[in-house]
C-alpha cells in the first residue's frame, strides 16, 4: 500500500512513524529541508521537497499509484487543495486536515466529498469531542468510541475498596452476566495484560472494558466508581482545542475559559456565547485561586505547553477538583503525569492518528490507545469462515488477544464465551502487538 | 459641492410638485395647480442652477455629508412653503370660501398661509413628518393642498436625500454613503448604496400601498355609508401620513371626526406598521422569515411597549376621571405617541399631569425603531442604555480579569465597543433632553396662561419628536419665537440633532478643527 503524508508537522510525523511500522510505502511531502532531513535520518522513510500543491511535487511523490493521500500541513487550504490536485492525478483515497467546522457540518452548501476529498480531519474538534465523551463519564480515565451510538472502549482505575481487587476474574464473572461489558485488557505497571479467566485484579490496576452504551454504567458499579456529576468546568488556553471545547460544551456545563493572550481573548469572546472569559495566564497560582478553581468540578488544561497543562492540573488536583484533563502532545511525558495524578491525558495528535486509521481500507488496525501497548483492530467474518456458528470459548483464539465486540447489521454487541460469530459480522479484537499477525491469519 | 448637492435635492423637489398639480387638476382646483406649477418651476430652475454650476473639485468628507443634510432639508421645508404662500396669495376669496362648508362661521384656512413663517412651519411639519399645522380647519385649504401636506410627508418619511440618491443616482459611492449616512440608520442592505435607497423606496411605497388598500376595504366595511369618492380621498391621504408616522389628517379634527370606534382601531395598524424599521422589512421580505417579527428586537420591543404603554395609559386616565372613554382615548393616543404619528382623538389639553407626563416619556421620548419614518431617540437606544446600565452592574460580580462581554440585539460587544456605543448614544439622548427642555422652557415663556407646564413639555416633546400631537399651543395665533423655535426643534429632530449642530459649528467656527 503505497501512502503520501504532505506535512511534517506533529500530525504528519506522528502518522508517518505508525504507519511506518505497518507498511512498506510511505513518502512524506513538507517544504522545510531540515524537517526533511530530520524525517529521513529518524523513520528512513521516502521524502519529497517541496510544495505538495504543486502537480510536479505531488508527482514526484508518485501520486499517480498511491492508495492513501493525507493532507496534514497546519494550513487548511493547502490540505484541501493537495487532495484535489492528488485525487485528479491518480490517488485512490484522500483525507484532509481541516479547522474551519463549516466543511464539516454544512454540507448542504459543498460537500467536500462530492470534489474528491474523501474524509475530512480537524484534531482540534476530535479532542474537544474526547473531552465531551470523557465528562459524560468523568469516572472514567480514558474513554474511545468504537462504533455511533453504541460500542465503547473504557478505562477505569479501580477504587481501593472495590469487591473485585484480589480476586480472579472468574471469581467476580457473576457480575459480568448481563453481557453489556467485558474487560479486555489491564494495564498494571506499564505492562498490558489480556485477561484469562484466572488473572488477579489488585490494587492500582487501569482495567480496560468494552461495553455498549447501556453498559457504562455498570461498569462505574463493577469498579466500585462513585458517579461524579459534572456541572462547572475550567477550561485553561483558548488554543483552537479549547475553541472547539468552549463550542461543544457550552450548553452542557458552566464553563469559563482562561487564555493568557488578550487579543485572542477578546476574539473569542465575541464569537462563543455563554461561556464566560478570563484574560490570564494558566500557570499563574495566584490568578487561578482568584478565579476559584476549587469551585469546578472539572479543569480541562489545552494550552499550547504540556508542562503547563500538567501543572494546572496538578494545581487543580491539590485544591480537590475532581476530574482534570491536561492535553499533552508530548507522549514521553504521559507515564509520568499520570503518575503524578492527572486523571486524563489526551493528545490531538493520535485522536487525529486514530481517525486515520479508521479509513485505511485494509488496514485492520483501528486505533491505538494512549497508555496501553495494544490495539484495537476491526475484520469482517467471511462467509464460508471455519470460525461462524462457534461459540467464542470454544474457538482456539490467538493468546495475547481478544475478541471484544461486534456489530451485526448496525448494532453493537459485546461477546462474552457463549457468543457466536455470524458471516459479515464486524469483528473488534483487543490485540497485543506480538499477536498481531496470529489474529490475521485466524479471520483469514 | 455642499450646494451641488443641495441643488440635486431641489430639482427632485420640483419635480415632486407635478403629483399636488394633478390631484388639483382633479379636483378643478386651477388657482392651487398653478401655484404648484409656478412652486415647482422656481424649485426645480434653482436646483438646476446650483446643480450645473458648481462642480466638484474637493473630496467629500463626513462633515460634509453631514451639513449637505443639514441644509438640505432647511432649504427643501423652506422651498416646500412655496405652494402654500403662493395659492394663499392667488386663491381669490370667493373661492377659498367654496371649501368651507355652508354654515360654518370661520374663514378659509388658506390665508393663514399669507405669513411665510407658518408656511415654513406647515411645510417642514410636513417633511420632517411631525404632523403639528397651522390650517386650523383643515378641509377649508382645498383638495390639492391637502394633499401636498400628506405627500410632503410621504416623501420626507424615507428622507428626501435617500429619494434623490435613488432618483438621481449620480453620487459616487463615498459621498453616497455619507450622505446616506447623514439622514438615516446608515444600514446597507444591497452592495451598492444606490441600490440600498432603491430598495429602501420600493418597500416604502409597498407598505404605503398596502396601508391604502387596508384603509379604504376597512372604511368602506366600518363605515359604508360614507362616501366612496371621500373615502379613496381619505385613505390615499392616510395611507401616506400614516407610513410616515407623520400624522396629518384630511379632516376637521383628526381621527375623531369618524366618530366611531372601530375607526381607531383600524387606524393602530399603519401606525405601528410605519413605526417598524424600513431595513427590518427589507430583511422579513428578502429572506422570507416572518418569524423575525418577534426575533427582531426593535420589532418586539414596539409591540410588546405599545401594548403595555397603551394599557398603563388607559388606567391612568381612568383613575384622573378627567377623559371620557379613557381606554378608547389611552390606547389610541399612546400608540400615537409611541410611532409619533400624532393622530389625535383626544383633548390633551384637559389631561391630569401624570398621564401628560406618562406619555412625554414612555411615548413621545423612546419613538419607535431605528431605520423607521419615526422621531423620538429611537427604541433601540432606550434599550441600549439599559442594557449597559446592568451590563455596568453586573461588572462588579465578575472577577478583575474576566472580559466582560455584552450581548446587545444578536450582536456581542467586548467591553471597549460597549462603552464606544453607550458614549454615542448617551451623548444623543443627553443633548435630545437638553433640548427639550430648553424647548419647554421657551414655550413657557411664550405661551398664552391658560396652558400650564405640563402642556408646555408635551408641546415641546412633540416638536422635537416630529410626533404631531398638539394640546392646543401651536396655532397661527402663537409668539413668532415659539414657531421658529418649533421649526428649529422638528428639524433637529428629524435629522437627530448631530448634522444641525455641525452645521452651526461650521457657520460660527468655520471648519478648522479645534486644537488644543
Amino acid at each position: 500500500m503505497k501512502i503520501i503524508i504532505a506535512g511534517d508537522g506533529e500530525v504528519g510525523f506522528y502518522l508517518a512513524k505508525l504507519l511506518e511500522k505497518e507498511f512498506q510505502d510511505i513518502t512524506l511531502i513538507d517544504k522545510q529541508r531540515d524537517k526533511i532531513a530530520s524525517v529521513e535520518n529518524k523513520l528512513g522513510i521516502a521524502t519529497v521537497l517541496g510544495d505538495s500543491t504543486s502537480y510536479k511535487v505531488l508527482t514526484g511523490a508518485g501520486v499517480q499509484k498511491a492508495d492513501l493521500l493525507i493532507a496534514v500541513t497546519s494550513a487548511e487550504s493547502t490540505n484541501i487543495t493537495t487532495c484535489l490536485i492528488g485525487k485528479k492525478l491518480g490517488a485512490k483515497f484522500t483525507i484532509a486536515r481541516i479547522n474551519n467546522m463549516e466543511y464539516l457540518v454544512d454540507k448542504s452548501t459543498l460537500d467536500l466529498r462530492d470534489l474528491g476529498i474523501d474524509e475530512l480531519v480537524s484534531p482540534e474538534s476530535l479532542a474537544a469531542r474526547e473531552v465531551k465523551y470523557l465528562l459524560k463519564s468523568p469516572a472514567l480515565t480514558e474513554v474511545f468510541n468504537l462504533y455511533k451510538q453504541d460500542l465503547y472502549m473504557m478505562g477505569v482505575r479501580v477504587e481501593d475498596d472495590a469487591p473485585i481487587i484480589n480476586k480472579s476474574i472468574a471469581e467476580s464473572a457473576h457480575l459480568l452476566t448481563n453481557s453489556s461489558f467485558m474487560i479486555v485488557a489491564v494495564l498494571r505497571n506499564e505492562k498490558t495484560l489480556i485477561p484469562t479467566g484466572d488473572l488477579q485484579i489488585l490494587k492500582g490496576d487501569l482495567l480496560y472494558f468494552a461495553t455498549t452504551d447501556s453498559g457504562k454504567d455498570k461498569v462505574l458499579e463493577y469498579a466500585e466508581k462513585k458517579p461524579i456529576h459534572i456541572k462547572n468546568v475550567l477550561v485553561i488556553g483558548g488554543s483552537k482545542t479549547g475553541k472547539y471545547i468552549a463550542l461543544r460544551l457550552s450548553k452542557l456545563y458552566n464553563i469559563k475559559l482562561i487564555e493568557k493572550n488578550l487579543e485572542k481573548c477578546n476574539h473569542l469572546a465575541r464569537h462563543i456565547p455563554n461561556v464566560h472569559f478570563v484574560c490570564g495566564d494558566g500557570a499563574d497560582v495566584g490568578l487561578l485561586e482568584e478565579e476559584k478553581i476549587s469551585d469546578y468540578d472539572a479543569v480541562i488544561a489545552v494550552t499550547g505547553s504540556a508542562e503547563t497543562n500538567i501543572f494546572s492540573c496538578l494545581l487543580a488536583k491539590d485544591h480537590g477538583v475532581k476530574k482534570t484533563i491536561a492535553m499533552v502532545e508530548n507522549i514521553g511525558l504521559f507515564d509520568y503525569s499520570q503518575k503524578m495524578g492527572v486523571d486524563t491525558l489526551i493528545n490531538k495528535k493520535m485522536a487525529a492518528a486514530n481517525f486515520v486509521f479508521r479509513h485505511i481500507l485494509k488496514g485492520r488496525v483501528l486505533a491505538q490507545l494512549y497508555g496501553i501497548n495494544a490495539e484495537i483492530q476491526e475484520f469482517v467474518v467471511h462467509k464460508n469462515s471455519k470460525i461462524i456458528n462457534i461459540p467464542i470459548k470454544e474457538l482456539n483464539f490467538p493468546e495475547g488477544a481478544i475478541i471484544s465486540g461486534v456489530i451485526r447489521k448496525g448494532k453493537g454487541y459485546i461477546t462474552l464465551g457463549s457468543f457466536e460469530l455470524k458471516p459479515d459480522d464486524r469483528v473488534f479484537v483487543f490485540s497485543m502487538p506480538q499477536s498481531t499477525k496470529e489474529v490475521v491469519a485466524f479471520f483469514k | 459641492m455642499i450646494f451641488r448637492q443641495i441643488g440635486g435635492l431641489l430639482i427632485i423637489l420640483g419635480f415632486t410638485m407635478v403629483v399636488p398639480l394633478l390631484v388639483s387638476l382633479i379636483y378643478s382646483e386651477f388657482y392651487s395647480a398653478a401655484g404648484f406649477l409656478f412652486s415647482g418651476l422656481t424649485c426645480f430652475l434653482i436646483g438646476f442652477l446650483f446643480y450645473k454650476n458648481i462642480k466638484t473639485t474637493t473630496e467629500p468628507l463626513n462633515r460634509h455629508a453631514l451639513i449637505i443634510a443639514a441644509l438640505g432639508w432647511l432649504s427643501i421645508a423652506v422651498m416646500g412653503a412655496l405652494p402654500f404662500i403662493i395659492i394663499a396669495y392667488i386663491t381669490p376669496a370667493e373661492v377659498a370660501q367654496q371649501f368651507v362648508p355652508a354654515l360654518a362661521d370661520y374663514q378659509s384656512s388658506i390665508f393663514y398661509f399669507k405669513n411665510p413663517l407658518h408656511a415654513i412651519f406647515e411645510s417642514m411639519s410636513g417633511f420632517t413628518t411631525t404632523g403639528l399645522s397651522m390650517a386650523v380647519h383643515v378641509p377649508t385649504i382645498g383638495k390639492g393642498l391637502i394633499f401636498y401636506r400628506s405627500f410632503t410627508q410621504l416623501l420626507g418619511g424615507a428622507g428626501f436625500i435617500v429619494l434623490t440618491l435613488a432618483v438621481l443616482g449620480q453620487a459616487s459611492g463615498k459621498i453616497a454613503y455619507m450622505l446616506y449616512g447623514a439622514e438615516s440608520t446608515g444600514e446597507r442592505l444591497r452592495p451598492t448604496i444606490i441600490q440600498t435607497t432603491r430598495s429602501i423606496w420600493k418597500i416604502y411605497i409597498g407598505i404605503t400601498l398596502f396601508s391604502f388598500a387596508y384603509l379604504v376595504i376597512g372604511t368602506y366595511l366600518i363605515l359604508p355609508e360614507y362616501n366612496i369618492a371621500e373615502n379613496i380621498f381619505d385613505s390615499i391621504n392616510h395611507a401616506m401620513a400614516g407610513q410616515s408616522t407623520g400624522g396629518f389628517s384630511t379632516l376637521e379634527s383628526s381621527i375623531a371626526s369618524y366618530n366611531s370606534k372601530a375607526m381607531d382601531m383600524l387606524y393602530l395598524l399603519p401606525m405601528i406598521l410605519g413605526a417598524l424599521s424600513l431595513p427590518f422589512y427589507f430583511k422579513v421580505l428578502n429572506d422570507k422569515q416572518i418569524f423575525q417579527f418577534w426575533k427582531n428586537l426593535q420589532t418586539r420591543s414596539i409591540i410588546l411597549l405599545s401594548v403595555f404603554g397603551s394599557i398603563i395609559l388607559s388606567f391612568m386616565l381612568l383613575k384622573s376621571g378627567l377623559v371620557s372613554e379613557p381606554f378608547r382615548k389611552g390606547i389610541f393616543q399612546f400608540v400615537s405617541a409611541l410611532t409619533t404619528t400624532g393622530w389625535q382623538t383626544s383633548d390633551i389639553h384637559i389631561w391630569g399631569s401624570s398621564s401628560v407626563l406618562f406619555i412625554v416619556v414612555v411615548g413621545m421620548i423612546v419613538g419607535g425603531a431605528a431605520g423607521a419614518t419615526v422621531g423620538g431617540v429611537k427604541i433601540i437606544r432606550v434599550l441600549l442604555l439599559f442594557k449597559g446600565l446592568f451590563w455596568h452592574i453586573n461588572g462588579y460580580f465578575y472577577s478583575d480579569n474576566s472580559i466582560k462581554v455584552v450581548e446587545f440585539n444578536e450582536k456581542r460587544m467586548l467591553p471597549d465597543e460597549m462603552n464606544r456605543e453607550l458614549a454615542k448614544v448617551a451623548t444623543f439622548v443627553f443633548i435630545y433632553l437638553i433640548i427639550l427642555l430648553v424647548g419647554t422652557l421657551i414655550t413657557y415663556y411664550n405661551m398664552i396662561p391658560v396652558f400650564s407646564l405640563k402642556d408646555a413639555l408635551f408641546e415641546s416633546a412633540s416638536a422635537l419628536g416630529t410626533v404631531g400631537l398638539s394640546c392646543g399651543i401651536t396655532n397661527p395665533n402663537m409668539s413668532p419665537v415659539l414657531e421658529i423655535t418649533y421649526i428649529v426643534q422638528m428639524w433637529a429632530g428629524r435629522l437627530e440633532i448631530i448634522p444641525i449642530l455641525i452645521l452651526f459649528r461650521t457657520i460660527l467656527f468655520g471648519s478648522k478643527p479645534k486644537v488644543v
